[in-house]
């Protein structure tokens, strides 16, 4: 009991710090700035170029997309930041020494990016909403809000498994931009997934985003929970098997390194 | 003038382009972020026929470039103090705005390079016949184009130390500009309002003449005007750039608020 | 004017506002009232506590900072209004590790501010390999920055310093953060360029280095001169005392407080060392006062007792105490 109660601690602790980090500031030109001009931004200029390039009768297939994809941005940038981080500040060697139990520190960490990322995409969609690209008149509010978090969890859970990629490379900053923008193209938020090269499928339904897109299409479409339901438990799947894999990751690496004596190097 | 500091603009070209070609980030955004816009649009605007595709290699890889100006010459000074070297370079025979010139020209010529390999994607991997109908037409307002795009890096450069919160939008300032100035699709899309907001950008004015003459359809009145609008946005950025440099060494050195190291 | 440096009553106040919400306005004077002048080929020494208005004081002579009050001449160009001369004829460090980039070679980094200091191509191509010699970096001068130890660095920004060859040179703690043979390479660079008759103004707070290096010295304490002098005329401040030295395990505060209180003491200094204090006593009756003196630490276990000559750190430290006792005033 005692044991859980300071691995809540440590997860809450983690949390905490990490927003602070992301956000040291709470200063509103900050907060306007990544929470709203940027993902705004975003999703205008790929809906724009589907509009333009399918026609307006198709502009909320591109804004679900892209609304769905902002999460990215704090699953994938903000994660893997506050991960990578470690490294930068130099802690990361103080972090191994210590007996805290890693798991909750590090899912703490993205935890609040995932509530960060449900919040940008309810934003992203009102933004549609407003502009008239998206009709929410047959969704059902709980189905679209499950799928957001969902998708949410697993593209953060991503973000870890890039983040500990980023402990052991150089620039994190190449990777995590080159991922975000890959993501962009293979997650059907603007391309159909059908109309990619047979082989690009295959990476597709294996990253995250993909079903949980795909889904909430169908949602806002008016389709009840029972018919996404097998979506949104692949999309489940997909985030805890990153999940795992970033954590191993990690494990393997701090034993390599503390067996290697490389720890300076971080 | 220019002729005393050609060395020093040369140099600070050398050496931004020594360390650029070793930075990650920067090879991303210069090469394969316009891809993966190329991969996008190309994949998107299928349908729409053979045309597009001379389209999208300019209107991605001018994206490309506006990144690369963002970034590079964005972080020409900030980049400096981060090591430590700004206050070394503030108080030399050379000013400042050289050095910045330089970098900036770096930058520029270096995102050439994402126009390029958006034109090689949809050649070689799409198959679009990426024929330029006015090469001539093109060249010049290329040239024009670079050098008041370099106009835009001077003044972002010295704005982007002056206030930090501005810098805070420097992501954020990708896309507007992608939209405004018509890249990927045009601008009769938006709403009429945000027409005055585009013109006053230089890259919308380079993005349709450049688009006109890869398709043919630049008559001498519109190269003339849209080269016109070039130089005269590229002066006026010229303008505004030399007043915050002004102030950011009298920032520096009066008022000690803006600290150097 | 033939003086190389002219300053007179340079004075330097920073503004800042605190405080996220009611910012208030925030004024450090951290340059009172500061006069001196250096002789052309002179190694002039400024020493002083941290925050004591040295490094503002360089600033301002390098044209990177602009004088609340107050005017300076280099070779007799004005600081202010006239920059533009005095930039091409100075150079100057600022110390630590920052301000070359580390990932460019040590030599590219040379080849680099040569441009920016409009030196002609075929001078630099020839003085370059030269200053690398005079630093002794000549073997390593191909390899990146980001590889060299501190020292390596500060020599290289001594190279970089030189590169237009200045008549008028300003370290500002050189050899700050080195280890003592780095810092005596530092040192025996210094010497050189004091052989070329170039005008050094020179700061740093190890007492040492300007004895052995500085012409004349003076010593700033809160943003004003409180001496001026040649070393030897420093130290026969401090003729009239001698200097016990106290090696002890443990210190209480309230030792030293009796110390301090001894109307034989002069003033009382205290050195942490690893595994001890040495607590450093200035008393004019010397030997005489040693009895009075162990008995103030009520039976700790003292290591060593010695009694020496005072010496230029000694005088530093007397008068850095007295000008921070403004009541007493200066013998």
């Amino acid at each position: 009991m005692r044991r859980l109660i300071i691995n809540l601690q440590l997860f809450w602790q983690g949390a905490v710090l990490s927003y602070r980090a992301l956000f040291t500031w709470l200063r509103p030109t900050t907060f306007i700035a990544s929470m709203i001009f940027f993902p705004l931004g975003q999703i205008m200029f790929f809906t724009l170029l589907g509009i333009y390039a399918t026609g307006a009768q198709n502009a909320s297939f591109f804004l679900i997309g892209n609304a769905m994809q902002i999460t990215a941005s704090s699953g994938i940038f903000g994660v893997t930041m506050a991960v990578g981080g470690e490294r930068w500040a130099g802690t990361l060697m103080y972090l191994f020494g210590s007996p805290a139990n890693r798991l909750a520190i590090f899912t703490g960490r993205a935890m609040v990016h995932v509530l960060n990322g449900f919040v940008e995409v309810l934003m992203g969609l009102a933004w549609g909403w407003l502009l008239g690209w998206v009709d929410f008149s047959r969704t059902d509010p709980l189905a679209l809000g499950l799928t957001i978090l969902i998708a949410t969890f697993s593209t953060a859970a991503m973000g870890l498994l890039l983040g500990c990629l980023g402990l052991i490379t150089l620039n994190i900053m190449f990777i995590n931009n080159l991922i975000y923008f890959l993501l962009l193209l293979f997650s059907g938020a603007n391309v159909p997934v059908t109309s990619l090269p047979w082989w690009m499928q295959y990476i597709s339904w294996a990253l995250p985003l993909t079903r949980g897109i795909q889904a909430a299409r169908n949602v806002v479409g008016g389709a009840p929970l029972t018919q996404v339901i097998d979506l949104l438990a692949g999309e489940l799947l997909i985030g805890v098997i990153y999940l795992v894999a970033g954590y191993s990751l990690f494990r393997v690496f701090e034993a390599e390194a503390k067996r290697r004596g490389t720890l300076e190097a971080f | 003038m220019f002729l005393k500091y050609t060395r020093a603009v040369f140099a600070a070209f050398k050496m931004s382009y020594l360390s650029l070609v070793m930075d990650g980030f920067f090879i991303f955004a210069t090469l394969l972020m316009p891809l993966i816009y190329a991969l996008i649009a190309f994949g998107l605007l299928r349908d729409k026929g053979a045309n597009y595709g001379i389209y999208v290699a300019i209107g991605s890889g001018l994206a490309g470039l506006w990144s690369t100006l963002l970034f590079g010459s964005g972080n020409a000074i900030t980049s400096e103090r981060w090591t430590g070297t700004l206050e070394n370079i503030a108080a030399l025979p050379t000013p400042l705005w050289v050095i910045v010139f330089g970098k900036t020209l770096a930058s520029t010529m270096q995102s050439l390079l994402s126009m390029i390999a958006s034109y090689l994607l949809g050649w070689l991997v799409f198959g679009y016949p990426l024929g330029i109908a006015q090469p001539l037409e093109f060249f010049v307002v290329l040239s024009v184009g670079i050098v008041s795009f370099v106009a835009f890096g001077l003044m972002l450069a010295p704005a982007f130390l002056l206030n930090p919160q501005i810098q805070q939008f420097q992501n954020a300032m990708e896309y507007p500009v992608y939209i405004l100035c018509g890249f990927l699709f045009p601008v009769a899309l938006l709403p009429f309002w945000t027409t005055p907001f585009s013109y006053i950008l230089s890259p919308f004015w380079t993005a349709r003449a450049l688009q006109s003459a890869a398709g043919g359809t630049l008559t001498l009145d519109q190269l003339g005007v849209d080269c016109a609008m070039i130089l005269l946005l590229g002066v006026i950025y010229l303008g505004i750039a030399a007043l915050l440099f002004r102030i950011v060494l009298h920032k520096a050195r009066v008022d000690a608020t803006l600290g150097l190291q | 004017m033939n003086n190389t440096i002219q300053i007179s009553n340079l004075r330097r106040v920073y503004k800042s506002h605190i405080g996220a919400f009611r910012r208030k306005l925030k004024v450090v004077e951290a340059v009172k009232d500061i006069s001196f002048e250096v002789e052309p080929g002179e190694l002039f020494g400024v020493l002083g506590p941290n925050g004591a208005g040295k490094t503002t004081t360089v600033k301002m002579l390098t044209t990177l900072l602009i004088p609340t009050s107050g005017t300076a001449t280099i070779l007799g160009y004005d600081v202010v209004k006239q920059a533009d001369a005095i930039r091409p004829r100075i150079g100057f460090i600022f110390g630590g590790e920052r301000g070359l980039y580390w990932r460019l070679s040590g030599i590219d980094n040379l080849r680099y501010f040569s441009a920016l200091y409009q030196i002609d191509p075929e001078i630099s191509k020839k003085r370059i390999p030269q200053l690398l010699e005079l630093v002794g970096l000549t073997d390593r001068a191909s390899e990146k920055v980001e590889g060299y130890s501190r020292g390596m660095k500060q020599r290289l920004h001594i190279a970089r310093t030189l590169l237009n060859d200045p008549e008028v040179l300003f370290l500002d703690e050189p050899s700050i953060g080195l280890d003592p043979v780095a810092a005596r390479d530092i040192r025996g660079v210094v010497r050189d360029m004091r052989e070329q008759k170039k005008t050094i103004l020179l700061t740093t707070h190890y007492m040492f280095e300007a004895d052995e290096l500085c012409r004349r010295i003076a010593v700033i304490n809160h943003g004003k001169i409180i001496a001026l002098d040649t070393p030897a005329n420093l130290k026969r401040f401090v003729q009239d005392l001698a200097v016990v030295e106290f090696q002890v395990k443990t210190l209480t505060p309230q030792t030293l407080e009796r110390l301090k209180a001894l109307p034989i003491v002069d003033a009382v200094s205290v050195e942490e060392r690893e595994q001890n204090s040495l607590v450093v006593v200035q008393s004019p009756r010397g030997a005489e006062a040693v009895p009075d003196l162990l008995a103030q630490f009520n039976g700790a276990s003292i290591q060593k007792v010695s009694v020496r000559e005072p010496t230029l750190e000694d005088a530093y430290v007397r008068l850095v105490n007295q000008a921070d006792e403004p009541e007493v005033s200066l013998s």
